[in-house]
């Protein structure tokens, strides 16, 4: 698909064509928020600032989101495979899981890959987004999602995978803290 | 007038330094950009083109020059006479301090001579700290400029003049330009009926003229397209407040219709002040301090063309 068409969804995001899919989306979310809601820098202009104006815009930026959404989306066309994997007769992976002390990112896409699992099998069965796990597996931290809603994927993720949920969400989510309060005490 | 190519043959590049709003901080800033570019080995001149309260002088902490603009417009000196050193190698400084006189006095050939000076001046930079107002010396003088920086702070009435001031000095940029191709009234004719062609804002003015003629879009398309906007924002209190620089681009790409790139932020510190009163240059006592990184960074983002980007700004992690 040629990418020139998409130039201008981009530019709507304000964003330049090297864009991920995660800085889609949190370009998507903040310019969302900043044209939905009153702040000192819309409120500034108000007096031209019309409701109609305003709508527009945020049309703009949803339709934009849409069609990269789409866009990404579309760029993976590998078969999906819609069923679950069983570990019957993957001992070398059953051993290889056994083996780790404390899951995160990289670990899970071992396990994921020993399965041969691709990402969009995941995505379509549990019906959660592609791009999280993509992020997950990547520790992308500051790209994913609030607290609450991250252990829920990683969850998603260990359960489709037969590992133990809770160990995996408990793992992952004390490295992702540490991340976080790293990047806090670092400035 | 900064559409470069006038300029091509100069390597000297000017920087202006606006924003509509008193105490915001642009001396404080032209003083900080101007050291930072003499310390990367750039030959640098300040301008202190404030002219109804001139005091850049007090923020490199020397005291009043006994040459200034006055010289210039009273006196017809030149602007090469006026030039005084201020204590950091390689940058000097034309004072403004004028008693009598303030921007809106100055008599338009008086202004197009201190604009053709300026430009013969033998240096790299020459940084233009404009004074608050939207007044149409202070918006040519920022038009003059190869980069147009604005700074403001989040507080509502600066963002109301910051504004105010950018729509003049792209409304004047305009008619400069459609001027200049004999169109002169067209931008006045339509922006009076404006209620009849249904313009309710800069950017539906921009997009009614674009409509209206072939060669107009044509002109514009090649004259406004280098128009571009560096915003700095200053006096930041929380990390929070980081965002609202992005925002400001934002509305003005979306809403105000012109490409605006978000230079860079500086964060609130009482030292600030302190150094100021004791007369000591911030960025030499402070040399490793955070505002002295941000102003060297956000000088770096405009030599660039580069911004903060949004969402993984690694200062954005930082507690202020």
């Amino acid at each position: 698909m040629p990418i020139e068409k998409y130039n201008k969804y981009f530019e709507a995001l304000e964003l330049n064509q090297g864009a991920t899919q995660s800085d889609v989306r949190n370009a998507y979310l903040y310019l969302k928020a900043l044209y939905s809601n009153d702040s000192i820098v819309t409120s500034a202009l108000a007096y031209e600032f019309s409701e109609e104006k305003k709508q527009s815009i945020l049309e703009e930026i949803e339709d934009a989101y849409a069609r990269l959404t789409e866009f990404f989306e579309s760029r993976s066309d590998e078969p999906v495979c819609k069923e679950k994997p069983s570990f019957a007769g993957e001992d070398e992976v059953k051993e290889y899981i056994s083996g780790i002390a404390s899951f995160d990112g990289a670990s899970l896409k071992q396990i994921r890959e020993k399965l041969r699992v691709t990402l969009k099998d995941m995505a379509v069965f549990t019906k959660v987004r592609r791009q999280y796990f993509e992020d997950i597996e990547l520790e992308r931290f500051s790209a994913l999602p609030a607290e609450v809603y991250l252990r829920g994927y990683i969850m998603e993720y260990a359960r489709y995978l037969s590992l133990d949920p809770v160990k995996v969400a408990d793992d992952y989510m004390q490295r992702y803290r540490s991340d976080i309060k790293a990047k806090d005490k670092q400035y | 007038m900064n559409d470069g190519a006038n300029n091509k043959d100069r390597k000297c590049e000017i920087w202006a330094i606006g924003g509509g709003k008193g105490g915001t901080g642009k001396s404080f800033i032209t003083s900080g950009i101007g050291t930072y570019l003499a310390s990367k080995g750039g030959r640098v001149v300040l301008i202190d083109a404030d002219l109804g309260g001139a005091n850049l002088h007090t923020f490199l902490g020397v005291s009043k020059p006994i040459n200034s603009l006055t010289d210039f417009f009273e006196k017809k000196a030149s602007l090469k006479d006026i030039i005084v050193n201020c204590g950091v190698s390689d940058m000097r400084l034309i004072s403004g301090a004028v008693g009598s006189l303030d921007s809106e006095n100055i008599k338009y050939a008086q202004k197009l001579k201190f604009f053709k000076q300026i430009k013969t001046i033998d240096t790299d930079y020459i940084l233009i700290d404009l004074g608050a107002g939207s007044h149409n010396n202070t918006i040519d003088a920022f038009l003059l400029a190869d980069k147009m920086i604005i700074v403001t702070v989040p507080e509502i009435t600066a963002l109301e003049n910051m504004y105010h001031f950018i729509k003049n000095v792209f409304f004047r940029k305009l008619k400069m330009t459609l001027g200049a191709h004999g169109m002169k009234d067209i931008i006045q004719d339509v922006w009076k009926s404006r209620e009849t062609h249904g313009i309710k804002s800069l950017k539906d003015l921009i997009e009614y003229l674009r409509g209206s003629s072939i060669h107009v879009r044509e002109i514009l398309e090649k004259e406004m397209k280098n128009f571009k906007i560096h915003i700095i924002l200053n006096q930041i209190r929380s990390s929070r407040e980081i965002q609202i620089g992005m925002s400001v681009k934002s509305v003005c790409m979306k809403f105000l219709g012109f490409d605006a790139r978000y230079a860079g932020y500086i964060e609130y510190d009482d030292c600030v002040l302190q150094c100021i009163n004791k007369r000591q240059m911030f960025i030499l006592t402070y040399p490793f301090s955070h505002i002295t990184k941000a102003i060297g960074k956000l000088s770096e983002n405009i030599i660039d063309g580069k911004q903060v980007s949004a969402n993984k700004d690694e200062y954005a992690y930082r507690k202020i």
